[in-house]
């Protein structure tokens, strides 16, 4: 007998993935009753004949073959080596090859993001919105039957991730929902919904109530919680032994990321410091009055899909890859992958001065004397560093002024110099870190400005 | 009066009110009648407050709508108190309204020499030879003004309505004295078993005992670690790395590198498969030689001291460090060269 030690499926698997579908299938029932008391119909296209049918029996007929699938499991769960309800392997090899190289991860979730803005109107629909939660839970349900992805997924530190994921989807999509609403009501010369509905409700009985109830819920969820996944405790700490791959605790995972392409002190401090002043001066550089107290997307484009962009793509985005694509010696692994230890990335990364002295003038690199006094040493490291330093100023100094003059005119006319400027570069700032991105990967930047000396890099 | 005013107030309405006196009539001769209020009532309160200056102005209001009539005797002496302090302007308002209730102006006299400012007096119309109120107020907001007039007893002459409250004021402020010092106890206290605190706290920062496995050690013989091997059997009691190799300047050395990541800390992981330290917490990645060449690491791995101790052994000194970019690897205390040995 064959004895895989990481079978994709064994009993117990298929045994609990037949209570997954289980659930599915409840769910699905509901939906389609709903379907069925709301009396949709649609018309079938004149190759299926033309009639007219209900849009409840499209989800009757996913929800029963949801239900075979979960007798299947229910049945067949004795003899996983027969089972053959699997995902197929080119689809993992596919999954793996788009997100286990950085690059691809990165575009696809800019993607995801841009396909959000502009598809909002067809996406944040309640049968749109329904579909996209079955695809989740679905593709969930099949990559389960995947050993590498269990381990990835139902290790006890990231359980609360993929929760996360559902959740952020969710309010995404009930924002977009709401704010669709309110701009088509204010498009046909309406009030948005908020100011025609502002019933207001006593703080006693009603929110109290609620808040006791939720209180005892998610008390009562985290004790399930915590006796039906243990603790993920690990050996006991020691200095000289780091665990591999070395993960921070999931909510910090997006400046783990950051560090790898920045030094301590910026992806550390200085970026977290901006993130947080940032958020607090927001009120203070906004200055379109619209969207006050009501849900819009129209009015406020710029600033929701700027702020979408710093939360979904460059936070969300990079603690689930940290959380689930960052593997031993940090590595990148798909998600179906094996995570070998032994991966070799072949890496060799270089600051911008080699690049200049080295590749570019074909000169030596200029080295400060160590005998020389301590003036013309700095003097010589930032004539090395020149261009990187010229570059960095350059962004932050120029780029403001050259965006006031061309994409941002109207900006810079309505905020003024002072609050352009701070707009302008914490917009800057929230950019560099894609920015830096793209360009170790493309280019294997290590750092613009290398001070390893005085322990400066940018 | 629905709203309390303010002080702002007070002193506008007053001034109106002085106005209108004056247009009255009487304003040519300043009345004396006012003189006799800066003794009225063993006043106490050190405070001109708001209540008390909003009873002068329920009184002058009561004046302007009764008519008015003046007192006919000229002029006080010129040794009238023209302020004295809270007191004063109290005894201003109250006076103020017993001129507009009857006039029945007894003059006190004054035995206090509190005469502040005699010009101010120059502008007083309507209530004798006492300045008018916001000069007693400004004197008394920049404490010129004597204060004994404020706490000398007078007898009062006036109908004024008493007011019980005042005779526990000595023996409240008596307490309330004493109850300071004990706060000035109970903050001393706090001082000294802080700094007490703080103290004990940076003895905590020098054990009697550090358990701590000493700086210099000695790790055998320079043949225990052949050429183009690192040893990483010294990494977790003392976090170093022996390395042999001749890929650094092309001559065989004997060095020891401390086991941090350049970057943030971390104890990358030599592999051998790889012939590299891999970190694992932001994949920078070092040569044999300790040169990093991949990720977020900024510099080099550290070299700590290495020498042949006088027996012939490899002796490792932690307490010195020896960068790479400050041009340190070239000191000859931070490798062993090979050949030699």
């Amino acid at each position: 007998m064959h004895l895989d030690p990481h079978p994709n499926l064994t009993s117990s698997v298929i045994y609990g993935l037949g209570f997954l579908y289980l659930v599915q299938v409840v769910m699905n029932l509901f939906w389609t009753a709903r379907c069925m008391k709301a009396g949709n119909h649609q018309r079938l296209p004149s190759v299926l004949g033309g009639g007219d049918v209900p849009v409840a029996m499209w989800w009757g007929m996913y929800t029963a073959l949801l239900s075979m699938v979960m007798i299947a499991h229910f049945t067949g769960y004795r003899n996983p080596e027969a089972f053959s309800l699997l995902l197929p392997d080119w689809f993992k090899g596919s999954v793996d090859v788009c997100v286990n190289d950085p690059k691809l991860f990165f575009l696809i979730s800019t993607l995801i993001f841009a396909g959000i803005i502009l598809l909002r109107k067809t996406l944040a629909t309640d049968t749109a919105g329904w579909m996209l939660f079955n695809a989740a839970t679905l593709f969930l349900s099949l990559s389960l039957t995947d050993w590498d992805f269990r381990q990835i997924v139902g290790k006890p530190d990231n359980v609360p991730i993929v929760g996360m994921l559902f959740i952020v989807g969710f309010f995404t999509w009930l924002f977009f929902k709401k704010a669709n609403e309110n701009d088509r009501r204010i498009e046909q010369g309406l009030r948005p919904l908020e100011a025609e509905n502002n019933e207001k409700v006593l703080v006693w009985p009603d929110l109290v109530y609620t808040e006791l109830i939720v209180m005892i819920a998610l008390t009562a969820f985290l004790f399930v919680w915590g006796v039906l996944l243990e603790a993920p405790l690990e050996e006991p700490a020691s200095s000289v032994k780091t665990p591999n791959p070395s993960k921070a605790p999931w909510y910090f995972l997006g400046l783990q990321e950051m560090l790898v392409y920045y030094d301590p002190w910026l992806a550390g401090v200085v970026f977290p410091s901006t993130i947080l002043g940032g958020l607090m001066a927001l009120p203070y550089i906004d200055f379109n009055k619209k969207g006050n107290g009501y849900y819009t997307f129209n009015e406020r484009k710029f600033a929701i899909s700027v702020f979408l962009f710093g939360f979904l793509p460059l936070w969300v985005g990079m603690i689930v890859l940290g959380t689930f694509l960052r593997g031993p010696n940090w590595n990148m692994f798909g998600i179906y992958e094996y995570w070998d230890v032994h991966k070799l990335e072949a890496l060799n990364n270089v600051n911008l001065s080699e690049y200049f002295w080295l590749y570019g003038l074909g000169m030596s690199m200029p080295v400060p004397d160590a005998t020389s006094s301590f003036g013309a040493q700095i003097a010589t490291i930032v004539w090395r560093e020149l261009p990187g330093i010229l570059v960095t100023l350059g962004y932050l100094l120029l780029l403001p002024s050259v965006m006031a003059m061309t994409v941002f005119r109207n900006f810079a006319f309505r905020m003024g110099f002072f609050r352009f400027m701070v707009f302008a570069n914490l917009v800057l700032l929230m950019a560099a870190l894609p920015a830096k991105m793209v360009l170790r990967w493309a280019f294997n930047l290590k750092y613009l400005v290398a001070i390893p000396e005085y322990f400066i890099n940018i | 009066m629905a709203k309390k005013p303010n002080t702002d107030d007070i002193l506008k309405k007053i001034r109106q009110q002085k106005a209108g006196d004056s247009s009255d009539g009487a304003g040519a001769s300043p009345s004396n009648e006012g003189a006799a209020a800066s003794v009225e009532k063993p006043k106490v309160a050190p405070t001109g407050g708001p209540a008390d200056i909003l009873a002068r102005i329920r009184a002058q209001g009561s004046a302007a709508a009764g008519g008015t009539e003046e007192s006919a005797e000229p002029k006080p002496a010129p040794k009238k108190p023209t302020a004295a302090g809270p007191a004063g302007i109290l005894a201003a308002i109250r006076a103020q309204g017993t001129v507009s209730d009857g006039g029945t102006a007894s003059v006190a006299k004054s035995e206090s020499g509190t005469a502040t400012s005699k010009k101010a007096k120059s502008a007083a119309a309507p209530v004798g030879d006492l300045p008018p109120v916001d000069e007693m107020l400004r004197q008394l907001k920049t404490g010129k003004v004597g204060s004994s007039a404020a706490a000398a007893p007078a007898k009062p002459v006036l109908q004024v309505p008493t007011r019980p409250v005042k005779k526990a004021a000595a023996a409240t402020a008596s307490s309330r004295r004493g109850f300071l010092s004990w706060f000035a106890v109970a903050w001393s206290l706090l001082a000294v078993t802080s700094g007490a605190w703080v103290l004990a706290t940076a003895r905590f920062m020098f054990p009697n005992v550090l358990v701590e496995p000493p700086s210099q050690f000695k790790i055998g013989s320079p043949s225990d670690y052949p050429l183009g091997s690192v040893s990483t059997k010294w990494t977790a009691a003392r976090g170093i790395w022996v390395v042999h190799t001749d890929q650094y300047k092309g001559q065989p050395l004997l060095y020891a590198l401390a086991s941090v990541c350049t970057h943030l800390g971390c104890t990358p992981s030599w592999l051998e498969g790889e012939q590299k330290f891999k970190c694992p917490c932001h994949g920078s990645g070092f040569y044999m030689t300790g040169i990093n060449f991949e990720g977020p690491a900024p510099r080099p791995l550290e070299r700590v001291g290495l020498s042949i101790a006088p027996d012939g052994m490899l002796e490792v000194d932690k307490s010195v460090k020896f960068q790479e970019e400050k041009g340190q690897w070239e000191d000859s205390k931070s490798f062993v060269d090979a050949s030699l040995v």
